[in-house]
């Protein structure tokens, strides 16, 4: 939104703009290695290789989910159906499962559905020009009532996890396997982002859609491409968690919606400010895991993490707008 | 600022959507004559209620376009403070005051932080419900709470009736009326589509921009408060998630009414929120599963906004141009 009385500083001191400039930058990083030092020192089985095997783990599955996510909201769009998206893929497969097809059959159809679920979000936002609020809002609710008509309205068990799930529960010492392949998949994203022009258009797409539009790059199909490949990551995600669970669950847990934004708008606040990006997601994902790890360990309930993880949003935001810059509005799903 | 006072685009699209109302209406009791007894209408007015505030509220955060998504924690933690205090065995109003009192405190954080300090209204919002609906678990660690409800009066809100109909649905026509008053007849209204419409021009014509924007967020949150007292009155118990199934009927109601009507305003909720809760009705007489009821909430939505999207008609209308050249060809780029 234009902002019509908040005073810019022209003059600003150098030294105290680069401080705040690292501030914002690295807080977040910062505040991962405190989190981890305390939690350590007053628990250190949080430091166990198979706690650290659990942490990376469950940052993996969501990291998997929100890599898409980060490029939507990065091009100054929104996503809200990402959870809903990855239930459907993961009720499809344990359904098709249960209907007697093989674990790469009832893979791929979880991963189809979602292709679909994004192709759908893609097309009415990116071509129909409808607002990305409410078009996902709308699939959201579509794909949670297909999932939960699956199943009748409860879970589908799944008798053999299959070859996923062995992949899933295998370690390399401390680090699962999914953990790197994980970790493989954010380079490649952060090499697209940062080396290609692919990159430069996300960030460009938020700033000004019709000057991108203008200047030749063809804007709407990076627009349905972002929804499709956020749907599709998603859906990998469901069908890991499908894996993971031994059932399909109509109702994944809403903790991963909550989740995934804080995660994807906190790294948002990080290294380049008020811009979703990669590295500032990762760094997100792991300081809520540990965060839910150690606060586990403390015997704290599900909702005095949630609400941590509300107020460590607000702040996040309001450290990063200390900082001295000014953050772009993700409120541009108007 | 005329051409909000009355309809937005007058009687044709009025007519359209009362064609539909009975052709939708004529559908139902075609299928099941059980649609238009004296009983199920009742029942419609009643379920209309709760929805119909929310909704309302968030009419105004979208009319200065903002999106709030908190709304739904917000309206948890005042249902749960409401059952708390009457719990406590306190006066009903009183109960209730305070609970949207909560609700408004709530709402004036969201308004501050958006509005004066300049937070991105997406994130700031899903960080304070996160908080909110947190806190709603601090009363009772999340149980159920139920202690004096049946003594205190307030499932007369449910039960009472005038002229056999649901006391709420009086209630529900009466703030309508206060807020189309109040919207489209003083110029308090005015200011706040001026400000939606361009918040730079406002400014400068003397509207206190940022003040009316926060204004927007509390009376969302209160009227979410209120709709949560409606859904507390017919359960007969306060649970923690009891305002989470607000946020999509409110949303769909918005929109769909905005789509139907032009444009958003009090009179376009109502009627969307009206289509809706009719549509559920006669879904659920017709034995339709309960997890149907999102996606066609969600499908009715999205329908609602593709077809009635003026960028859509003028996209059908173009390519009919396109292929009957004879006609004439209007030049607009989109």
């Amino acid at each position: 939104m234009t902002d019509i009385t908040t005073i810019h500083p022209v003059t600003d001191r150098g030294q105290s703009r680069m401080i705040n400039r690292f501030i914002g930058r690295y807080w977040l990083v910062a505040t991962l290695v405190v989190m981890i030092a305390v939690f350590a020192f007053l628990k250190p089985q949080l430091l166990d290789n198979s706690n650290i095997a659990t942490i990376l783990r469950s940052s993996a599955l969501m990291a998997i989910m929100i890599l898409g996510l980060t490029w939507v909201i990065a091009a100054g769009k929104i996503d809200v159906s990402f959870m809903q998206v990855a239930a459907l893929s993961n009720m499809m497969t344990a359904w098709l499962l249960a209907s007697g097809s093989g674990w790469p059959l009832a893979a791929l159809g979880g991963i189809c559905v979602g292709a679909l679920a994004g192709l759908l979000n893609g097309t009415l936002i990116a071509l129909l020009r409808i607002p990305p609020l409410i078009v996902t809002i709308a699939t959201g609710g579509i794909c949670a009532s297909i999932a939960a008509a699956l199943g009748k309205g409860t879970s589908i068990r799944i008798a053999d996890p299959g070859p996923l799930g062995e992949m899933l529960f295998t370690n390399w010492g401390p680090v699962p396997v999914i953990a790197v392949v994980a970790a493989l998949l954010y380079l490649i994203s952060w090499y697209a982002q940062e080396k290609l022009t692919f990159g430069h258009y996300i960030f460009a797409t938020a700033q000004n859609e019709e000057a991108v539009n203008e200047a030749g790059i063809p804007a709407r199909s990076l627009i349905l491409f972002l929804f499709v490949f956020s749907a599709v990551l998603s859906a990998i995600a469901g069908v890991l968690l499908a894996a993971s669970l031994s059932s399909g669950q109509p109702m994944i847990g809403s903790s991963y919606f909550i989740d995934g934004l804080t995660a994807v708008l906190l790294g948002g606040m990080m290294l380049r400010i008020g811009k979703p990006n990669v590295l500032g997601t990762t760094t997100a994902i792991l300081l809520l895991s540990v965060l839910v790890s150690g606060s586990a360990m403390f015997g704290w309930a599900d909702y005095q993490r949630q609400i941590i993880k509300g107020v460590l949003l607000l702040v996040g935001v309001a450290v990063a707008m200390r900082a001295g810059r000014r953050i772009s509005s993700h409120s541009q799903g108007a | 600022m005329h051409r909000h006072s009355i309809l937005p685009t007058g009687l044709g699209r009025s007519l359209a959507f009362v064609t539909l109302v009975i052709i939708i209406g004529a559908a139902f009791t075609a299928v099941e004559p059980r649609f238009l007894s004296t009983q199920n209408i009742a029942a419609v007015t009643r379920h209309m209620a709760a929805n119909g505030l929310a909704a309302l509220g968030l009419t105004f955060v979208v009319i200065v376009r903002k999106f709030d998504l908190s709304f739904a924690g917000t309206a948890c933690f005042a249902a749960m403070t409401i059952g708390f205090l009457i719990a406590g065995g306190y006066d009903l109003w009183l109960c209730i005051l305070i609970g949207v009192l909560a609700a408004v405190v709530v709402g004036t954080f969201n308004g501050i932080a958006i509005s004066y300090f300049g937070l991105p209204d997406i994130v700031t919002t899903i960080a304070t419900g996160s908080i909110a609906g947190g806190l709603a678990f601090l009363y009772s660690r999340g149980r159920t709470i139920f202690q004096n409800f049946v003594t205190s009066g307030i499932l007369d809100l449910n039960d009472a009736r005038i002229l056999g109909y649901s006391v709420s649905f009086f209630f529900l026509i009466a703030l309508y009326a206060v807020a189309w008053v109040f919207m489209h007849r003083t110029r308090y209204g005015a200011s706040f589509y001026a400000t939606g419409e361009n918040p730079v021009s406002a400014y400068f014509s003397g509207v206190p921009t940022k003040f009316y924007t926060m204004l927007a967020f509390i009376i969302c949150a209160a009227t979410s408060a209120l709709a949560v007292v409606l859904i507390l009155a017919e359960s007969g118990t306060a649970d923690t998630n009891e305002g989470a199934n607000l946020l999509m009927p409110a949303y769909a109601g918005v929109f769909l009414g905005a789509a139907l009507l032009g444009g958003t305003s009090v009179l376009a909720t109502l009627a969307g929120t009206f289509l809706i809760t009719m549509l559920l009705d006669g879904f659920s007489l017709l034995g339709v599963p309960y997890y149907y009821s999102d996606g066609v909430v969600s499908l009715i939505l999205l329908a609602g906004v593709v077809l009635f999207d003026a960028r859509v008609r003028q996209l059908f209308a173009d390519l009919v141009s396109f292929v009957r050249p004879s006609t004439q060809v209007r030049e607009n780029r989109t």
